[in-house]
């Protein structure tokens, strides 16, 4: 499989500067889902900016679809969807009017791909932009960006600000896109329950860095916040493993998070406390959750 | 329609649910052996998940020797070989004792067990929890 992302130590700093990105190697292969999630501020829409030859890198380099970044042309934006979150539409213009008006750019606009994601998202095409909601332009602006059966699709926090039941239209839409040949998404967002269904990896973004990037299932699998009874005059909470997260004491039990959780291990450490493993109660997080637990232990490595 | 259904929760992965929804649909025969399991697409569409989501439930299902890959055909659900009720219930021995030294700990007397263990069996029954 080939890859659809491939940075290496991509970095972006402004000339004030201030560092929107440092040394960012990321690799999407073809056909996945990647997400791009972080706190805000944390470098998310610049390195999106910086793959799509919007703003110039000031540190090596991007490949998209075997291209650098900064030679992207015309040509190759025929295969490149991109949403951002501030999306300019012409308000003046209905959806099919805007439509009719890119067509003509797009050698592999497909009108029938078009009038199956204009029925998903139940986009009504005869209204002017200027009178439509913020779903129904986020709506136009994905019809727009995936008529053409881009092969790589970047969207710039797709979800904020729509409905439950346009989140759940435009996530039906995406999906459409993944039956096609040879699709990628890279999106950010910060709605951790439609990134757990959609994501097939995660990346975490905080101050510029990436944390992780890992298969979301394989992330989820690896976390559990865990209760334990503490026996009296235990070992006590020295020498803890470095992957027990936010670990504290209160009526005799332990709490924690255990971001590392395999049952071996983790029975070792319990014991290592003087714990009963099997009295444990592990309880598994959610990405939401996780997330949080991310970043605050973030912003605590670098209070230290 | 699909044959079976998901409640998707946050937290457990995607698939994994997909996998325990289709083991739930062919212990309870709502899915019997030889009958075609839906396609990835089709499951795709129905539970908005990737397809690699589904694909990757497919193969655990596979692995699991629940499903069959048929080149030309299609996934079916295997034909399972009428178990020898002692074996199988020496192979439940294990995770039974698991159960009872864990109900043990936390207090829970047998007759609560039982009678979850029986609520338990009683939800799995087709008719009482076809929808």
């Amino acid at each position: 499989m080939s890859d659809a992302i491939l940075t290496e130590n991509l970095s972006k700093r402004f000339w004030r500067g201030t560092t929107a990105v440092a040394g960012l190697t990321l690799r999407v292969p073809e056909g996945t889902v990647c997400a791009l999630v972080g706190p805000n501020g944390a470098g998310k829409s610049t390195a999106l900016k910086i793959l799509l030859n919007l703003i110039q890198p000031t540190g090596e380099e991007a490949r998209l679809l075997g291209r650098d970044s900064t030679k992207l042309g015309a040509r190759d934006f025929q295969e490149i969807g991109y949403v951002s979150e501030d999306q300019r539409l012409p308000l003046w213009m209905t959806p099919r009017q805007y439509l009719d008006f890119l067509r003509p750019f797009y050698p592999k606009w497909d009108e029938g791909f078009r009038e199956k994601m204009s029925g998903l998202l139940d986009l009504d095409l005869t209204r002017r932009l200027k009178q439509c909601s913020r779903g129904m332009r986020m709506k136009a602006a994905l019809l727009a960006a995936t008529a053409f059966r881009p092969r790589l699709l970047i969207l710039d926090e797709p979800f904020s600000g729509l409905d439950p039941l346009v989140r759940e239209q435009f996530l039906q839409g995406l999906l459409e896109l993944t039956q096609e040949e040879g699709w990628t998404i890279l999106l950010s967002s910060h709605d951790m329950e439609e990134l757990e269904r959609i994501a097939d990896t995660v990346a975490f973004l905080d101050t510029s860095h990436l944390l992780l990037h890992e298969p979301v299932d394989a992330l989820l699998e690896r976390f559990r916040r865990v209760e334990v009874p503490l026996v009296p005059d235990h070992a006590g909470a020295r020498n803890l493993p470095a992957t027990w997260l936010e670990f504290r004491e209160g009526n005799g039990f332990a709490h924690f998070v255990d971001a590392a959780w395999s049952p071996e291990a983790f029975a070792q450490g319990l014991r290592a406390i003087g714990a009963d493993p099997a009295q444990a109660q592990c309880v598994r997080l959610s990405l939401r959750e996780i997330f949080v637990v991310l970043a605050k232990q973030s912003q605590r490595d670098r209070g230290a | 329609m699909l044959p079976f259904s998901v409640q998707f929760r946050p937290g457990v992965p995607a698939y994994e649910q997909v996998v325990r929804a289709a083991q739930r649909a062919i212990a309870t025969g709502r899915l019997r052996g030889g009958e075609p399991f839906p396609s990835v697409r089709a499951m795709s569409r129905e539970f908005s998940l990737t397809p690699n989501t589904c694909q990757k439930a497919v193969t655990a299902l596979v692995n699991a020797g629940l499903l069959e890959v048929r080149p030309g055909v299609g996934t079916m659900v295997a034909m399972l070989p009428a178990s020898d009720p002692a074996t199988a219930t020496s192979e439940l021995r294990e995770r039974i004792d698991q159960l009872v030294i864990e109900a043990r700990q936390r207090g829970i007397p047998l007759e609560t067990l039982s009678r979850s263990l029986a609520q338990a069996w009683n939800d799995l029954e087709p008719n009482e929890s076809d929808e």
